[in-house]
Formats: C-alpha cells, structure tokens, sequence
C-alpha cells in the first residue's frame, strides 16, 4: 500500500507538479516543432515516452558509476549522450527489423524526439533527485507522459494562435509564449502558492 | 517596391541570422536554459559566453563530418562532438567563473543538444558554402547572446528592482518575471516587439 502511494505521488509530480514544460522548460524547443502536426502526437509522444523510461533505466546505472568520481561534471553529457545515442539506434533498428510500417512513419521525427533538451534534461534531473531504482523508471516515464501532456495541450489551441484573427504582432510564436507562461502560472499551483493575508 | 533581397550578400546574411532569424525571439530555438537561467545581466551574460562557446566550436568541428553519413547517424555525431566541446569549455568556465557556472546548474550540460546544434545545422548552416555558414553562425550566436542579455536586464529590472546586483528603487517590481512561467510571457512580449521593428524596417524598406 504504501508503495503504491509512493507511486501515486512520485507519477503526479514528475506529471503535473513538476512538469518538464511548465515548470522547467524542458524541450520548449521541441514542442514549438511537434505541436504543428496534429497526426504526429500519439507517435510522437509514444517515442519520448519509451525513450526516456529506457534511458531513465540506464541513467540508474550509469549514475551510480559517475558519482564515485568527484570530477564526473565533465564528462557526464558525453555518457549520456553515448546512452541515448545507443537507446536511439538500437530503437530504430528494432523498427525497423520488426515493425516496418511503424519505422517508416516515424523515422522522420523520431530524432527529435531522442535528442532534445527535455530527455537529457530529464536524465540529469532524475541522477540529481532519484536514488532508487522505481525512482527512475517512474520519473522516466512521468517525464515522458508530462512533456506529452504539454504537447497535447499545446496542439490543442495551435490554430487559433496561429489565427489571423490574432494581431500580427503577436501571432504564432510570441502567443504561444504567453500561453505556456500563463499555463506555467497555473500548474505552479499545485506545488502549494500561498497569499500571506 | 520593395527592395529586392540578396540572400547571397553578408549584410543580408547578417541582418537575418541576428534579426530576422533571430534564434531566440523569432525561431524559438534554445528557450529553456534563457528562461530558466537568465533572470539577470549576470546570469544572462554567464548564459551568452557558455552557449557561445559550446555551438561554435561544435558547430564548427560538425561541419566536417561528411554528408555521406546516413542522417540518424550524423545527428548522434553532432551531440556526441557538442559533449566533446563540452569538457574544455566546463573547465575553463569552472576556473574563471565558479559560482556562476555553478548556478546555471542542469542546463549548462543540456547546451551541447541545443536546437542550432541539433536542427538548424542541417537545415540551414551546414546547406551553405564554408564562408557564409560561418558569417551565419557567428552572427546567429551574436543575436541570440544579444537577445537574452536585453532579456536578463529587462527581468532583474522588472522581476527584481536591481540592475547589475544594484538596487535602482523601482516603484513596484514584479517578482513573477523571475519564474519561469513570467520569463515564458516576458519572452512571448519581447518576441512581438521583434516583429513590430521588424515590419517597420520593411516598411522603410518599401519606401
């Protein structure tokens, strides 16, 4: 029982609380690129999820050798990116041997949804804060399923910012920025706001 | 009418890499460590020097991995030589400015994957000739350094009352902007003014 509420907790700040967008920018880059195309989503999202609950597993590991040497700031990003590089190629081989019509459909964006700042932003962030190993697999794939939660959310009201209805000025790109800052204001509010009087 | 544009000439190069293509105001590129980190003029010019450094001498040494290279591969080779480009750039940063480099925290190590890295050396730089990807490259980072330092002053003067650490007596501040979800909406504002100045020089352009 008091495992499963470990769970509970652990999934609904890793989605919510702490979500990789709204708290921590995490792949605001990626989700500009992504939300454009509605049909992609669910592939989309599919691929960030399983790469970061594979890469989140391997962090586990990997984390534990690089904190016995002080110095390992320096060539942790190389690690990672020999991890996730890994975790893509053999991802895709698999695609490919196995599952061609899936490979086929998302080989086109399947490298942005490996290197992007969200997955290695989130294997730092889980060496930083998880130390057990349901730790990490649930923060990878909370991470996972929060940056798919921006993106759905985000996709969801693309056309109207994109709108000509919409000043010129502020269309698109600099709209979408407020409305992720107000979205931001708003899931600050589960960490716990309170107004003193 | 309109001046005719020459994408081929420097001025024009210039102009779009700083201005019309500015990475962080107009393309959307490289948000997260702006926002996260560069809430200040210090921090935002901690932010400029390590990106600097991390995408030009990446971007640089990336452009000679031959195009041959199946494109799944090339883009694990580019992050693999930003993590590379990574090791002299921590040390040197950690001897000459610790506590800074310290603060920046996570997103120092998450430049080497940043979108001009990642994305716009294969669809824009790495397209050009040597000369000009360099022009391009050195001015993209240029823009962005000057964007996000405009951006650190303005939200320690708005998100803080101080300017440089110093207290300036604003009549209200609101510390909203020195969160992540005012720096997304200060972002979204100083974007729009972007285009604002942009569509007056078009239209000095036109005259």
């Amino acid at each position: 029982m008091e495992l499963l509420k470990n769970i509970v907790i652990a999934a609904f700040t890793s989605v919510i609380v702490e979500n990789t967008i709204f708290s921590r920018a995490l792949g605001t880059s990626t989700l500009i690129m992504v939300a454009r195309n509605k049909k992609n989503l669910f592939g989309f999202g599919l691929s960030v999820t399983f790469i970061t609950s594979i890469v989140s597993i391997l962090t586990y590991f990997a984390a534990k050798a690089l904190k016995m040497d002080e110095n390992s700031y320096i060539y942790t990003p190389l690690v990672y990116i020999l991890i996730l590089g890994a975790v893509y190629i053999i991802t895709l081989l698999c695609l490919w041997k196995f599952a061609v019509a899936l490979f086929v459909k998302i080989k086109k964006y399947i490298h942005i949804s490996a290197f992007n700042c969200a997955v290695l932003g989130s294997m730092f962030i889980i060496t930083e804060y998880c130390e057990t190993f349901t730790d990490h697999l649930i923060h990878g794939i909370g991470v996972g399923l929060g940056f798919v939660l921006a993106v759905y959310i985000t996709a969801a009201v693309y056309d109207r910012i994109y709108s000509e209805k919409v000043p010129y000025s502020f269309r698109g790109y600099p709209l979408l920025m407020i409305y992720l800052g107000i979205l931001g204001m708003a899931f600050w509010g589960f960490s716990g706001h309170i107004i003193n009087y | 009418m309109e001046k005719p544009v020459n994408e081929n000439s420097s001025k024009d190069i210039i102009f779009n890499a700083m201005l019309k293509r500015n990475p962080i105001l107009v393309s959307g590129m490289v948000v997260a460590p702006a926002i996260m980190t560069a809430d200040s003029l210090s921090r935002a010019a901690t932010l400029a020097a390590a990106f600097s450094l991390i995408t030009f001498f990446t971007l640089l040494i990336s452009s000679f991995v031959p195009k041959n290279i199946v494109y799944t591969i090339r883009i694990i080779m580019y992050a693999f030589i930003g993590s590379l480009v990574y090791v002299p750039a921590a040390i040197m940063l950690k001897y000459y400015i610790p506590d800074e480099i310290g603060q920046m925290g996570i997103f120092f190590p998450l430049l080497v994957v940043n979108s001009l890295i990642v994305s716009r050396s294969e669809t824009i730089f790495f397209l050009e000739s040597k000369g000009k990807m360099m022009l391009d490259i050195v001015f993209c980072i240029i823009g962005y350094d000057a964007a996000v330092i405009l951006y650190g002053i303005i939200r320690e003067i708005i998100g803080a009352g101080t300017a440089g650490g110093k207290i300036i007596g604003m009549p209200i501040v609101f510390q909203v902007f020195s969160t992540p979800a005012g720096g997304f909406i200060l972002l979204g504002v100083m974007a729009a003014l972007l285009r604002i100045i942009l569509l007056m020089i078009k239209k000095v352009r036109q005259k």
